[in-house]
């Protein structure tokens, strides 16, 4: 069985922001009891990641670790092959992923406990992202229910 | 086909495990034959990798790595509750993989030959760290 909505996400600016909610409602809505919950965002200026959301400083200093890894006044443009000073966005945008899979396990998103699913944009000017969110599976059979 | 199962493994400090066996064990019991074995692992300071698994110093050197990488106790960081360890742990795992999906191929794990799937504890201390396997396919 497979689910797939695309959906706007609303203008955000440069930040991490929660969709665990969001998430948990399309997989709610998708009716799949098993399986796996892929999301993609359409571009490469933000990332998908999971967070620590147990303290909120997490998050903030993993932008402040990225941000001295990759300043913004380096050319996020700039070429790998013909720049060392590159280096530092590409990294940052290779290594924070635009796309994650998830389990689904009993018609909930499987992530931990202390586990968050933010989306994390780098442009500071409020911009309007696009996510696909894909979930393949099985439904709960009947039969399952019954022997339990 | 769906298969999934929940794993749970012992860490015993920073460093890489590896696991291959552990999922292979899990792709076997599923008996599909044809599809996708995606990996999850539900902590923010632990992680998945795909690396060499011939010269264990190739994973050495990627943990000394990430220590210059991303030194323990630096003054950037204010979230040192459990320790120098605690944040820089949070940023290694971003920074590595959460989630792994590799190909089954009749019924095996269709990794490279000198490729192994790899827990990558980064925290100091002891842990035990939950993973789900779901298989996908025929």
């Amino acid at each position: 069985m497979l689910y797939q909505n695309t959906l706007q996400l609303a203008e955000h600016t440069q930040g991490a922001y929660e969709i665990t909610e969001l998430v948990t409602e399309i997989i709610k809505d998708s009716k799949i009891h098993t399986g796996t919950c892929h999301l993609f965002i359409h571009n490469s200026s933000s990332a998908i990641l999971i967070s620590d959301t147990a303290d909120e400083s997490t998050k903030n200093l993993t932008a402040d670790f990225m941000a001295q890894l990759a300043p913004s006044s380096v050319d996020a443009n700039a070429n790998i092959n013909n720049a060392m000073n590159a280096v530092p966005p590409t990294m940052k945008y290779a290594r924070s992923q635009n796309e994650l899979t998830i389990p689904v396990t009993s018609g909930r998103s499987g992530i931990g406990v202390w586990q968050g699913i933010f989306l994390w944009e780098y442009k500071s000017a409020p911009v309007e992202r696009k996510l696909t969110v894909t979930i393949m599976g099985e439904p709960l059979h009947k039969s399952f229910r019954l022997t339990r | 086909m769906v298969h999934q199962q929940h794993l749970r493994f012992s860490t015993n400090g920073r460093g890489t495990y590896n696991i291959s066996q552990q999922i292979s064990d899990v792709i076997e019991k599923s008996n599909i034959q044809t599809g996708i074995c995606q990996i999850f692992i539900q902590h923010t300071s632990a992680s998945l990798i795909l690396c060499e698994n011939a010269d264990p110093t190739v994973r050495t050197d990627l943990d000394a790595f990430m220590k210059r990488l991303v030194p323990d106790g630096d003054s950037l960081f204010k979230h040192k509750d459990e320790g120098p360890d605690d944040m820089p742990a949070h940023i290694r795992t971003v920074l590595t993989e959460s989630s792994l999906s590799i190909p089954v191929h009749k019924g095996k794990a269709s990794l490279g030959i000198w490729q192994g799937i790899y827990l990558w504890e980064h925290r100091t201390s002891s842990f035990k760290r939950n993973l789900s396997v779901t298989i996908i396919g025929e």
